[in-house]
């Protein structure tokens, strides 16, 4: 039992550790329902206090005790504006904390919805590499929250994807319209859209191209925006000249029918 | 002398017209909207066969659509720089439904076999509608800058 819970142990300790060099400081320890094993939410309870006192000084964490009765005191934190991934993270703010009983998580009322939490943790659960959060600003009504993520191969990338589609099923109610996966046939880029969420998949190679997590941050004043050239109108440039060529097509049109017309009347 | 042999023409004449009309010897097809085949599109994203100047713009040789019109969220084939390259239209000229938006110029963006966007950044407004459409559109709408 005690080697099982070693080896558990330091399973989870890379998971973390590789959690805590991506940018996002997301805990949460109440996602993980029911449909997944138990005994990842313990490591998981277990492991927070040591990796996440380290890290984060502002984030305030407190944790009941290992026992196996599951009390499970959460607070989330994600930086809202991630502008590069090396960067530090700047304007990390603190969520509203849930306090979870045993009972409460065989019933999963808060996670049966496929939130924001439900979908980080699965990525997560996939080792996906360089998850990246980004909450979208409520003047631009595109979703709310903009996820990249990264993949080890292409293979990756769609296991990660249909995954996600895959709980979403299990978890959506009936009003809740099907999603699809968008772009099957191209291997490096992926993307799903959930309403609320839109997740993109992409291979690293493809995130360096275009840059979005920069894009959907600095929206006006990034750096391939602003390098972009200004489009003006040439200046001769005039709006109406169309038309104006219209017309004389059906003069000369017309014309031609009278003409030939007359002719017909000659030759009669 | 000559007025009434003029008259005589001009009643012949418009007599002629009308039975011209009548008889209708030229095809007569509905009329074409938005963008079809050898329209003259503008591409709207950063990408270099899009920007680079050529002695010819870009026009449409070909609609994916089952008539041969295209409106915003079709995708179209271009001749640019004397190659082929697939585009999606993202706003056009002609007036669409009640509240979508309308634009001055025939905008495209180009897009690749697979897919995705051959430019960057689109610095132009691209409507709304084309996330309830039915496609594959999230790419493109990712690498917009504002939206209309």
């Amino acid at each position: 039992m005690r080697v099982k819970i070693m080896n558990v142990l330091c399973r989870s300790r890379k998971l973390l550790s590789s959690v805590v060099r991506s940018n996002v400081l997301v805990e949460q320890t109440q996602v993980l329902g029911s449909w997944l094993s138990k005994a990842r939410c313990y490591r998981l309870c277990q492991n927070l206090p040591q990796h996440f006192a380290a890290s984060l000084a502002s984030c305030q964490h407190r944790h009941h005790g290992a026992s196996f009765s599951c009390h499970f005191h959460t607070k989330r934190c994600y930086s809202e504006r991630n502008e590069d991934r090396n960067s530090a993270s700047t304007g990390v703010f603190e969520e509203e904390s849930h306090e979870i009983n045993d009972t409460s998580f065989l019933s999963q009322s808060p996670l049966e919805t496929f939130s924001l939490d439900v979908l980080v943790s699965l990525l997560r659960q996939e080792n996906a590499v360089d998850l990246c959060v980004i909450k979208i600003p409520e003047h631009i009504k595109y979703a709310e929250y903009f996820i990249v993520v990264s993949g080890v191969s292409p293979r990756h990338l769609r296991a990660m994807a249909l995954y996600a589609i895959k709980v979403y099923k299990y978890l959506k109610k009936d009003g809740d319209p099907n999603v699809k996966i968008e772009g099957k046939d191209a291997e490096d880029w992926m993307c799903i859209d959930f309403g609320n969420m839109v997740v993109h998949f992409m291979m690293p190679e493809t995130r360096e191209v275009y840059e979005l997590e920069k894009l959907w941050t600095l929206r006006g004043y990034d750096e391939q925006l602003r390098s972009m050239p200004d489009e003006t109108l040439p200046e001769d440039f005039m709006f109406d000249v169309e038309t104006t060529n219209v017309c004389c097509c059906v003069c000369s049109c017309v014309r031609w029918r009278m003409c030939s017309s007359r002719l017909m009347i000659v030759d009669v | 002398m000559a007025l009434p042999r003029l008259s005589r023409s001009f009643t012949g004449l418009l007599v002629e017209t009308s039975c011209l009309i009548h008889q209708r010897t030229f095809s007569v097809s509905t009329v074409a909207a938005a963008i079809q085949k050898l329209t003259r599109v503008r591409v709207v994203d950063n990408s270099s066969l899009g920007n680079t100047p050529y002695h010819r713009s870009p026009r449409v040789i070909h609609v994916y659509t089952k008539n041969g019109i295209g409106k915003v969220g079709d995708k179209v084939l271009l001749a640019i720089k004397g190659q082929k390259k697939k585009a999606l239209i993202i706003g056009h000229k002609m007036p669409g439904e009640c509240m979508t938006p309308r634009f001055d110029s025939n905008n495209v963006v180009l897009i690749e076999d697979n897919g995705n966007p051959t430019g960057t950044r689109i610095k132009v407004p691209i409507p709304t509608q084309l996330r309830k459409m039915e496609g594959d559109y999230s790419k493109v709408l990712a690498i917009a800058s504002s939206f209309v």
